[in-house]
């Protein structure tokens, strides 16, 4: 396990199941407490359903198969739905992908930031809008009370996301899931919602998961890395630890393919053979077996495990970790 | 905002304009009413008189001109048959109709609205089988059918309710339920299909997300973003009840503008038929012009883009 004493949030040995097929494959990390862990990976690689599993959100057709969802002493996977319910936006917050679509757009923001702290700390109305003013006001939202009063539509996508973060800390919650939190946002709007909660994580010492697929983002935020594909942590490690050494060819060949400001503008962008496997088809081995170029029989008939590798932290399922060398040559 | 009105205004004169125009052709069309005034053995010229004397010897857009100077003045023409103006027999029985069309509208929108709510947030289980069964039923029987169905049962075998009439508020049941059962199922569904849209949309995963239970969220937020679309139903079916009730009062012989359409077009009172698609086209844009209003209410973004 990571070199946590007292993680935060410990997801032990999670598997989520569509149609049967186990598209979370047995994900064990943990989060201490005030740090910003990442989930990487491309669509569909269950990093997004990871993070609704832990607010117990998922959706009709997922089932949690196996494995504990710890926040400290909690079990989240053992509360009934009143209890979740209780947990959800006080303990455990969460921040979407598409900050416009999530809020209701016949209601006013500052009623919803409202709602969010009188569902849990049964305040007054007066007080509740109080907070939200003031919540505004944290998030570096000009004229606050004026804003209040908007509704979702005249607020431009970078505005909406600093409202749902406004939401997802009125109640200074110890666990905040950001899922793809930049994605729908402009870059430069991407740098400040990035630097928002950099700093709103420093002030309140609220943990983060973030999910992405954006390597840049990994970089700017988190502490830790896991790097999930087709169901499985392919590598996790510090963050400074995954970019100068990967130790997984997948995580070695998705760097590779991310332009650098020293390329030439005219040459070809690394890219990765093949597309992620559906679910029905995950053999018994390796899931990247068929895309990697290092692959052996071994990696298609046996699944690697998460091999502790390099510094403290840094773990591989990958069978060949010793001949990471051979990829830089592929990916450059 | 106002020019929005005067725009809407204009499109529902010219809409009121076109079906009095077609009403007018077609009515005209359908023959000519004064063999239907004179006696079985009435001369030629008696009636070549008669024709003259009602002005219908006159070529048609002569009569036409003639009605439509009539009715800048608010003259409808007299009934060719009572002789008495066709807006004092038309407006005599709308009361009849507007009490039953409200009554169906009860019916409708009292059942159909949560019946559909139950069958969009019950998905799955016993009751919503049993709704889902009721408003197919309600959309599939005729209204000259159901209505016939109810007078047997509850009035001929049960005897709880009067068979026809308007006496009391009883004899108002059973004719509110014939005509208000096919809006039911088409409330009942509408809604059902727009608030599992809405169940659907990030908005609500975000309200469980703050803690919100599921009836909460419903209640808060997704009723109002699922009222939109039913309330273009709502329009549409204001006027479709009035539509309706043409079959519904000569069912339950109650005496309101369907009954009495039903007669005018018999003894070919086209005045009389006139006045009455006049008065249901204006329901019908009337409607439809409040409802553009009723959305502004509900959704800010039309309320303040506009």
């Amino acid at each position: 396990m990571n070199a946590v004493a007292n993680p935060l949030l410990s997801v032990d040995r999670l598997t989520i199941e569509i149609g049967g097929a186990n598209v979370v494959d047995d994900i064990s990390f943990t989060v201490a407490p005030g740090k910003v862990m990442a989930l990487v990976g491309e669509s569909g690689c269950g990093k997004s359903l990871t993070s609704y599993a832990m607010l117990g959100l998922l959706p009709p057709a997922a089932k949690r198969t196996g494995g504990r969802i710890m926040l400290e002493s909690t079990d989240l996977g053992a509360m009934s739905e009143r209890q979740l319910r209780k947990a959800r936006g006080k303990d455990i917050s969460i921040i979407f992908q598409e900050p416009s679509a999530s809020l209701d757009p016949l209601t006013t923001v500052g009623s919803q930031i409202a709602e969010a702290y009188r569902v849990h700390q049964g305040a007054s109305r007066t007080e509740a809008y109080e907070k939200a003013r003031q919540m505004l006001v944290d998030v570096g939202i000009p004229d606050p009370t004026r804003r209040l009063d908007q509704y979702p539509f005249e607020l431009s996508g970078g505005m909406c996301q600093r409202i749902m973060i406004s939401i997802a800390l009125i109640n200074g919650p110890r666990l905040l899931v950001a899922d793809e939190p930049t994605t729908a946002l402009d870059v430069t709007i991407q740098a400040q919602i990035l630097d928002l909660m950099k700093k709103l994580v420093s002030e309140r010492g609220t943990a983060i998961v973030l999910i992405t697929h954006d390597m840049g983002v990994v970089a700017d935020i988190a502490d830790e890395v896991a790097v999930m594909y087709a169901g499985r942590i392919a590598e996790i490690a510090p963050v400074h630890a995954l970019f100068a050494a990967p130790k997984h060819p997948y995580t070695a060949l998705l760097l590779a393919s991310v332009p650098k400001l020293d390329h030439s503008p005219k040459a070809d962008l690394a890219t990765i053979e093949g597309t992620v496997p559906t679910p029905s088809e995950f053999g018994v081995g390796c899931r990247f077996a068929d895309r990697c170029p290092l692959v052996t029989d071994k990696c298609r008939s046996e699944q690697p495990p998460l091999f502790q590798s390099g510094e403290s932290g840094h773990r591989s399922a990958c069978w060949h970790i010793d001949r990471m060398a051979e990829i830089r040559g592929v990916a450059a | 905002m106002l020019r929005y009105a005067v725009e809407r205004l204009i499109q529902a004169i010219i809409a009121i304009f076109g079906v009095l125009t077609i009403v007018f052709v077609v009515m005209h069309l359908s023959g000519d009413p004064t063999l239907l005034l004179v006696p079985q053995d009435a001369s030629a010229e008696m009636i070549a008189q008669l024709r003259s004397q009602l002005g219908f010897d006159r070529p048609i857009y002569v009569q036409y001109l003639e009605y439509l100077g009539g009715l800048t003045q608010l003259d409808f023409g007299v009934s060719v048959v009572q002789r008495v103006p066709a807006l004092d027999i038309v407006l005599s029985r709308v009361p009849y109709t507007i009490m039953l069309a409200a009554g169906a509208l009860v019916v409708a929108i009292g059942m159909g609205i949560p019946a559909g709510i139950i069958m969009a947030t019950r998905r799955g289980t016993v009751i919503e089988r049993l709704l889902t069964a009721i408003v197919v039923t309600g959309q599939s029987v005729p209204t000259f059918l159901s209505g016939i169905v109810l007078i047997f049962f509850f009035g001929v075998t049960l005897r709880w309710l009067p068979t026809s009439g308007s006496g009391d508020f009883a004899s108002l049941i059973m004719p509110s339920i014939a005509l208000g059962a096919i809006s039911m199922s088409t409330f009942a569904r509408m809604t059902r299909i727009s608030i599992i849209d809405e169940l659907g949309k990030d908005y609500v995963r975000a309200g469980r997300a703050r803690g919100l239970s599921l009836s909460s969220v419903v209640f808060r937020h997704v009723l109002r973003n699922a009222a939109i679309p039913v309330i273009t139903i709502a329009a549409l079916e204001i006027g479709n009840l009035l539509a309706g009730a043409v079959i519904v009062e000569t069912v339950f012989a109650w005496p309101g503008i369907g009954q009495l359409a039903i007669q005018s077009i018999q003894s070919r009172d086209f005045l009389v038929v006139q006045v009455i698609v006049l008065l249901i086209s204006f329901v019908y844009v009337l409607t439809s012009v409040l409802a553009d209003f009723v959305y502004a209410i509900v959704d800010p973004r039309i309320r303040l883009v506009r």
